[in-house]
């Protein structure tokens, strides 16, 4: 088993150097026996699938040697990062020699000859490295075909391909990095922010909470089985940081369509208590001004009313239990503000007048 | 040799500047013309490569000075790449156009021009969306780690639009245009084969729009007939039947595909049943249109051999497997069977659809009886009333083969007179067209067969010879053939299955009956349709099962 340990963290060190100019020092040997190692980690794969104790001591091994890696630099070298890597590790080794100019133009032709051994080798077609390669080559072309035919980006945030897919990659590495780390994924996630964009982090944070299981609310967990908060399934560290991070959170609530803010407070009940704090707050910003009759912002940063009237709309249009809550909330902080019933006094009035009886 | 190069190079000329067409210009036209030429093109590859693979690169340059030309072209093209296998193929064309042992810097600057080639068709298209790239980069994925996925809900989207489209109609945001499906299907005819595009091939043959008129492009519904019969791709049945339903060609080819397939291999009812429930029809056909179809192609087929046996063994077999399937739908009552078959009487139906498992023995006589009446009042009755004539009566009646055989056996198994009502039938089952004068003379004979069997039943011992004669034919010295007709050989064969005395002579019967090798395959297809009939109906004697395997083994060799 250490050996098998061992073979593996020379391996990932050989990945890394795969698409660095040092492998202009590499020779036809060295190309083969980089090959011949993946190869080997593939069958390991394959042959230790299902043996629990064997991927989980490899897969402890892969991830505690990516955050060593990934701590040193601002973009860590993808690499090996779980068990399901090594499946396809030659595939990813050979991808890399093969665009990595660095490699001299003699060790390149054996390379090619020996990924590219051309038809009649034996084995299933779609098993073989050429196979392989050449069927990454059609998906890649097919996605070309289809974003350029048919494909439509979606409004409906969890629905658009390219947010899912970020929002999948993004929960994958969350549940890869859950527990085992003391500070928790919070780096990675804060790392991600601050080199931006922005909106598109934003925006994959949404997609990432609607595609998890909702969030328990607390009289189901006292009564039925409900979802269990089981820790590693990426969602709840995604949560848990957000929800410590006021001014990121204050842009996810404020910078994210009304709709998709929503849908994701009606997932996660947490999420949608500081949403209506926040709401709150954003309102009692507003004063009514009376020449002209309308709710006006102090700052150049304020929620104009139109904004604050449509966020409450949306909640209003979710699931119950969400738009009860949210007509409470109203009804009490109109109460706190004296309960009056014409307009122009209080703004949770005003709001409630707007949003109607129905909504 | 000379032929093929020349031949190549005119096809080289005429894909040249078929690809630069395309590469100048993508309208809806020259992708249309792109769609419909690329399983040609992947042809041309392949020959192309073929070649290059025996020559030296420099020879490649100096028989084909531009084919750099073409086959940077065809990187170039998504299309192309997205098919099939072109993608590989092209991949090995440029590994040949490399100089392993470059003499001067312009040979090294043509390979440094291939490497570039070949990286490009392998990480062609990066996502040119900066944001993607960035994330990614930053979670540490490279694009080999998150295409297939990226592709996946590429395909999820797509697929959750058009179930919009067809749950709401119009009334959607989300809704796709007919033009906007119509181009869909289009590019999907390349993408068919990739397994990732199942479920939006599926949702493209389920989902109508409220257009009247078909908005799917016709050869999208040829590459996946195609892709189907071929097995490149699975689809649940409900699609399969869309597919059938909205292109009636591909519900032929099946048909052809199912017949070629029988036609190819051994009459045997275990892999005729394999290739029936493999083709998808019997489950296709509880929709009354589809149904319809199938069982017309099987009456021409009929008719076009003759009756061949291998046909009536198909039909037979498809008959089961489509009641199975109805029963499994429980769609009995959605459509009435008149639906399925509007040519025979309901009551005829009715009767004959009863399987002989599901009744009593005992009680197989009296369906016999009944069902035997009612052909032949529908036969003798010269007006042909409301349904069709004896014609489409018998094609009804064979549809249940299972009756026709209990009616053969039941004779050898009872000691009285043979009732007149299974002899008519069984006159009626082998010889349709017979004449009521005819039938009569069949009936008389199988009459005199039977009785002669019977008695031969009750002696302590006989010979082949005996048998022979029980067969009608004189008792000569020396043994020869023995000539009689399909029905009174059925006879003999289930004589000797049943009659515990025949066991030892049977071989012996049975060299006397096949003189040709016609028969010989006669005697092999009855023999395996009775051991898969004992085994649906679960009622062989354990020596019967045993004698009848053991003479079909032996036939089989002899073949």
């Amino acid at each position: 088993m250490e050996s098998l340990l061992q073979q593996l963290a020379r391996f990932s060190e050989v990945l890394a150097v795969s698409r660095t100019p040092h492998v202009s020092t590499w020779d036809p040997a060295t190309v083969r026996r980089a090959l011949q190692w993946a190869r080997y980690l593939r069958h390991v794969h394959r042959r230790f699938g299902r043996h629990a104790r064997i991927r989980t001591a490899l897969e402890r091994r892969l991830q505690s040697q990516w955050r060593q890696d990934s701590g040193s630099g601002p973009a860590p070298d993808p690499g090996l990062t779980n068990f399901q890597a090594l499946g396809r590790c030659d595939l990813v080794l050979a991808l890399r020699l093969l665009q990595n100019r660095a490699l001299r133009e003699a060790v390149w032709h054996a390379l090619l000859q020996q990924v590219f051994p051309g038809p009649g080798v034996p084995g299933a077609d779609e098993d073989t490295l050429q196979g392989r390669l050449a069927h990454l080559a059609r998906r890649r072309a097919a996605v070309h075909v289809l974003r350029l035919h048919g494909y439509q980006e979606s409004p409906v945030v969890q629905e658009d391909a390219l947010l899912k897919t970020q929002a999948e990659l993004l929960l994958g590495r969350l549940r890869e990095r859950a527990g085992a780390q003391a500070e928790g994924p919070g780096g990675l996630l804060s790392g991600l922010w601050e080199r931006g964009p922005q909106d598109n982090f934003l925006k994959v944070l949404a997609a990432a909470l609607l595609l998890s299981p909702p969030s328990p609310r607390p009289q189901e967990e006292e009564t039925g089985p409900g979802t269990p908060n089981t820790p590693g399934e990426g969602h709840h560290e995604l949560l848990r940081w957000l929800l410590g991070k006021s001014d990121i959170l204050a842009a996810f609530c404020r910078r994210l369509p009304a709709g998709v803010v929503a849908a994701v407070a009606g997932r996660h009940p947490e999420l949608s208590r500081v949403y209506l704090g926040l709401l709150a707050d954003w309102g009692r910003h507003l004063h009514y001004d009376l020449q002209r009759g309308v709710w006006v912002g102090a700052e150049s940063q304020a929620v104009p009313w139109e904004e604050l009237y449509g966020r409450f709309q949306s909640l209003c249009q979710a699931p119950p239990p969400l738009k009860d809550e949210v007509r409470t909330a109203l009804e009490s902080w109109k109460a706190q503000d004296g309960d009056f019933e014409v307009p122009g006094l209080s703004i949770w009035t005003d709001l409630l007048l707007a949003l109607g009886t129905g909504a | 040799m000379a032929q093929d190069s020349v031949g190549l190079s005119s096809d080289y000329q005429f894909w040249m500047q078929k690809v630069s067409t395309w590469d100048q210009a993508s309208t809806v036209e020259t992708q249309q013309d792109t769609c419909l030429h690329l399983p040609r093109f992947q042809e041309f590859l392949r020959q192309m490569y073929e070649a290059l693979k025996e020559m030296d690169s420099n020879t490649v340059i100096e028989r084909f000075p531009t084919i750099g030309q073409l086959l940077a072209k065809t990187c170039r093209n998504p299309f192309i790449l997205a098919y099939d296998e072109s993608q590989k193929i092209l991949i090995w064309c440029l590994c040949c156009l490399i100089n392993k042992e470059p003499q001067n810097s312009g040979d090294s600057k043509l390979n440094s021009w291939t490497r570039g080639l070949l990286c490009h068709v392998l990480s062609a298209f990066r996502f040119d969306i900066r944001e993607v790239g960035l994330f990614t980069q930053g979670l540490g994925y490279a694009p080999a780690d998150y295409y297939p996925g990226l592709l996946k809900n590429m395909v999820l989207s797509l697929v959750s639009e058009l179930r919009e489209n067809h749950l709401n109609g119009f009334n959607t945001q989300r809704r796709m245009t007919p033009e906007r499906v119509r181009a869909l299907s289009r590019v999907c005819v390349l993408l068919i084969t990739l397994p990732d595009f199942e479920p939006l091939v599926e949702a493209l043959l389920t989902c109508h729009g409220c257009e009247p008129q078909e908005v799917l492009w016709p050869e999208f519904f040829d590459a996946v007939s195609e892709a189907f019969l071929l097995k490149k791709i699975s689809l649940p049945t409900s699609a399969v039947v869309c597919l059938w339903l909205r292109h009636l060609p591909s519900l032929e080819k099946a048909m052809l595909h199912l017949f070629e397939k029988l036609i190819s291999s051994e009459r045997n009812f275990l892999r005729i049943e394999r290739f029936v429930r493999d083709s998808l029809l019997p489950e296709a056909a509880c929709h009354p249109a589809i149904f319809r179809i199938v069982d017309e192609t099987f009456r021409y087929a009929l008719l076009e051999t003759d009756g061949a046996p291998e046909i009536l063994a198909t039909i037979q077999v498809f008959t089961r497997c489509f009641l199975e399937a109805l029963e499994k739908e429980n769609k009995q009552f959605k459509f009435a069977l008149r639906t399925y078959f509007p040519y025979a009487s309901p009551s005829l139906v009715t009767a004959l659809l009863q399987h002989p498992k599901d009744i009593p023995q005992g009680l197989w006589h009296q369906s016999l009886q009944h069902i035997s009446e009612m052909l032949r009042e529908i036969v003798e009755d010269q007006t042909h009333g409301s349904y069709g004539g004896p014609s489409d009566c018998w094609f009804a009646f064979i549809h249940f083969g299972g009756w026709a055989d209990v009616a053969a056996e039941q004779l050898l198994r009872s000691e009285a007179d043979p009732p007149e009502a299974v002899l008519w039938l069984l006159a009626f089952s082998y010889s349709p067209r017979d004449g009521s004068q005819q039938r009569a003379q069949t009936m008389e004979e199988v009459k005199a067969v039977l009785g002669r069997l019977l008695k031969l039943l009750r002696s302590p011992g006989f010979s082949a010879r005996d048998v022979q004669a029980a067969a009608g034919q004189s008792r000569e010295e020396a043994p020869r053939p023995l000539e009689c007709g399909p029905l009174i050989r059925r006879l003999l064969l289930n004589f000797l299955l049943w009659a515990p005395g025949a066991h030892a002579i049977a071989q012996e019967v049975i060299t006397l009956m096949a003189p040709t090798r016609e028969i010989t395959h006669e005697i092999t297809g009855f023999l395996d349709q009775t051991l898969y009939r004992w085994d649906h109906l679960c009622t062989a004697a354990p020596a019967s099962r045993k004698l009848a395997s053991e003479l079909l083994t032996e036939l089989r060799g002899q073949v």
